[in-house]
């Protein structure tokens, strides 16, 4: 089990990350290309983009104190407490920190053992929380794919694994055991990410201005589609 | 050919033959002429499907039915473009049973797409942003290429760009001056020496009038309040007699009719050599007219776009226009109309001259850039066959918000609103009056000595 561990953490985290890299990255490029060209088409026709507002419903949805209140408000706030714990506390726990140490020499301050058990609690409570929510809700039901089950499902697993390997007395299971499968749930969360909704994590900025562009509508694109489909002379 | 289809609205006869297909290569042209491609690139990535848009949605609310929900609606359509037009949904096809375009399918868009309002209050509770406005927007339009669109809005726009009164009412230019000197004879009985006049077609004037063309059928009141507005405010205005209407049905269903109807709405303006573009009290026509003009017209042939409410509060303000205060005894309610105050543009303006001439004014709750739709939005106010869906459930909440307010009046400054409303007060059996701001204006504005206003 620990060379299967070792394989874990060695070639597979690698693959994962350098796939959940790239793949944002191509994302995150392609959209800003994107973006870029749209913004140019537009100033070229003299039409500027309102930055303001657009800006300050990112900013708002960032960070959505006031935002996630105003619609489903329980739903919103344990949505906004998964995220919280999900984001700092793999960031942010001293084990993690020692290994990017040992493998990159790079390190930064860590959430001390207490903090970090809380919030993986949490992490887990939340994520069940959600994923009860939407099973319960019917209007959640009707809109859900596979993949709404799934993640949250997925994403709780590296949590509870995590948990459990730091505290033998209540793991039933083996240590290197509990940690293939953190490591791998882990692993297959990188992989998903530039391929599932979880690829708002780096296009999320960009939401609130793509959504604007799409009213920078493009002149004389009616009668090229109309010549497209044959029907430029057709009467209406 | 066929006529009948199973939907709630009628259509024109159209080609039933292979229609996934040509809907594809509507779909397809749009992406490629358009900068939707992109839009719905970001959308199937981001969805999270959270379903806060269920409590921001009037329509789901009242209905409860799942359909109804915004990012069901939106997913409709972003099925097919992640099937057919992305890299995955090919691969995906080829390897596994994947989803198939059906007639079955293309009917219920087309069933769902205008059961929306577009009022895009679910945008504003979207984290992803998404906006499903512009996917039913989007949606319409490629339905439109395939002639799959309510007979309502085509046979409006028909008359409007291709018929002889180019207006969507088929008004002639001789009756709608008749109206005119009818309501300028009416505004001198009611407040003598006002000397109220409708300019047509003074060339150079500051500003090109265009109201929705209905008001010159069915709001009377509102023209008058409109021209008694401009006369004692000293403006140069005029109405142009080859185009005199200000809606746009292409902002409900197609890019194609929206640019169409802004030329033709620009050129009227150029012709009169006028300065702005007045749009009278409509919500979609303006925002129509505002975005219209910024997207298809060329920087060189832009003119301003004005609202009739923003000019009445800049004239308020100014102390041009002079209105008594509290007039108005009875309690009077605004209710905002969704293309003007999603954004932001026109909240506090109206607010500012109620408050001042109406002596109890009630706020609706929500309100404001948080506003709910009458539930007519989007051009469903202009189909009737679906009249019931619009009482009982688009305008479910705007009755039941109307009836908490125990208000007299109802300020709804836009025709589509305006027709929605009434409709709501007659099917609800409310105690409320319709009216627009300039309906109250008129009755608070201090005339000036004849002779001594503009025109």
């Amino acid at each position: 089990m620990e060379q299967w561990l070792e394989w874990a953490r060695g070639p597979v985290f690698r693959a994962c990350f350098v796939i959940m890299l790239l793949g944002l990255a191509r994302a995150v490029l392609l959209n800003t290309v994107s973006i870029v060209s749209l913004v140019y088409q537009s100033r070229k026709k003299g039409r500027e983009v309102a930055w303001g507002p657009i800006l300050s419903a990112t900013w708002q949805w960032l960070f959505p104190i006031k935002k996630g209140f105003e619609s489903r408000a329980f739903f919103s706030f344990t949505s906004m407490l998964f995220h919280l714990c999900i984001i700092v506390t793999p960031i942010f726990l001293g084990a993690h920190i020692l290994l990017w140490e040992r493998g990159l020499g790079i390190s930064w301050p860590a959430l001390g053992n207490l903090a970090a058990d809380y919030l993986t609690l949490l992490a887990i409570l939340t994520g069940v929380a959600l994923l009860a929510q939407r099973v319960g809700a019917s209007a959640s039901r009707a809109i859900s794919r596979p993949q709404d089950y799934f993640l949250p499902m997925l994403l709780v697993v590296p949590f509870i694994s995590g948990y459990l390997a730091m505290h033998p007395n209540l793991n039933p299971f083996g240590y290197n055991g509990t940690m293939f499968v953190h490591v791998m749930g882990g692993n297959l969360i990188f992989l998903l990410i530039p391929f599932t909704k979880m690829s708002h994590v780096a296009l999320f900025p960009g939401t609130q201005l793509i959504s604007d562009l799409g009213w920078h509508l493009k002149a004389g694109a009616g009668e090229q589609v109309a010549i497209a489909l044959g029907r430029e002379n057709k009467p209406i | 050919m066929k006529a009948e289809q199973n939907l709630s609205y009628q259509v024109e006869p159209f080609q039933t033959e292979d229609r996934p297909r040509r809907f594809l290569e509507a779909f397809a042209a749009i992406l490629k002429h358009s900068n939707y491609g992109i839009v719905l690139d970001f959308y199937t990535r981001v969805s999270a499907k959270c379903s806060r848009c269920t409590a921001a949605c009037q329509v789901y609310q009242a209905s409860g039915d799942p359909r109804d929900i915004p990012c069901h609606r939106s997913e409709l359509l972003l099925k097919v473009y992640r099937r057919y037009f992305t890299l995955a949904g090919e691969a995906k096809a080829r390897l596994f049973d994947a989803f198939v375009l059906t007639d079955e399918y293309i009917d219920e868009m087309a069933e769902e797409y205008w059961r929306c309002t577009a009022c895009k209050r679910c945008k504003a509770t979207c984290p992803m942003g998404i906006d499903h406005g512009m996917i039913t927007h989007l949606a319409r339009w490629i339905l439109s290429e395939i002639d799959v669109v309510p007979k309502a809005m085509v046979v409006s726009v028909r008359e409007q760009l291709e018929g002889d009164s180019k207006n969507t009412s088929a008004i002639p230019a001789i009756a709608m001056k008749d109206t005119c000197e009818f309501l300028e004879e009416e505004i001198e009985e009611e407040y003598p020496g006002a000397g109220v006049k409708f300019p047509m077609d003074v060339e150079g004037a500051e500003y090109v009038f265009f109201p929705p063309v209905s008001d010159y059928l069915m709001e009377a009141e509102t023209l008058m309040g409109n021209a008694s507005m401009l006369h004692v405010s000293n403006v140069s205005w005029t109405i142009g007699t080859t185009n005199f209407d200000g809606i746009n049905y292409g902002l409900f269903y197609s890019d194609r009719m929206w640019e169409r109807i802004i030329k033709e709405q620009v050129a009227e303006i150029k012709r009169l050599g006028g300065k702005k573009m007045l749009i009278g009290e409509c919500g979609h026509a303006t925002r129509a007219a505002v975005e219209g003009m910024q997207s298809f017209i060329p920087p060189e042939d832009r003119v301003p776009v004005v609202h009739i409410m923003q000019l009445a509060y800049d004239k308020f303000i100014s102390g041009e226009l002079k209105l008594r205060e509290n007039v108005i005894k009875e309690r009077t309610t605004y209710h905002d109309p969704c293309n003007i105050v999603r954004k932001g543009w026109i909240v506090d303006q109206p607010r500012t001259i109620l408050r001042h001439i109406c002596e109890d004014f009630v706020e609706m709750t929500p309100r404001g850039p948080d506003n709910y739709c009458c539930g007519g939005g989007a051009g469903t106010v202009s189909i009737d066959e679906i009249k019931d869906f619009r009482m009982t459930i688009g305008g479910k909440t705007k009755a039941d918000q109307l009836r908490r307010t125990g208000a007299h009046y109802v300020v709804t400054p836009c025709a589509n609103c305006k027709k929605q409303v009434d409709e709501i007060i007659e099917a609800h059996g409310l105690e409320i009056q319709k009216v627009g701001l300039h309906d109250l204006m008129l009755k608070a504005i201090e005339f000036e000595p004849a002779g001594t206003g503009g025109g």
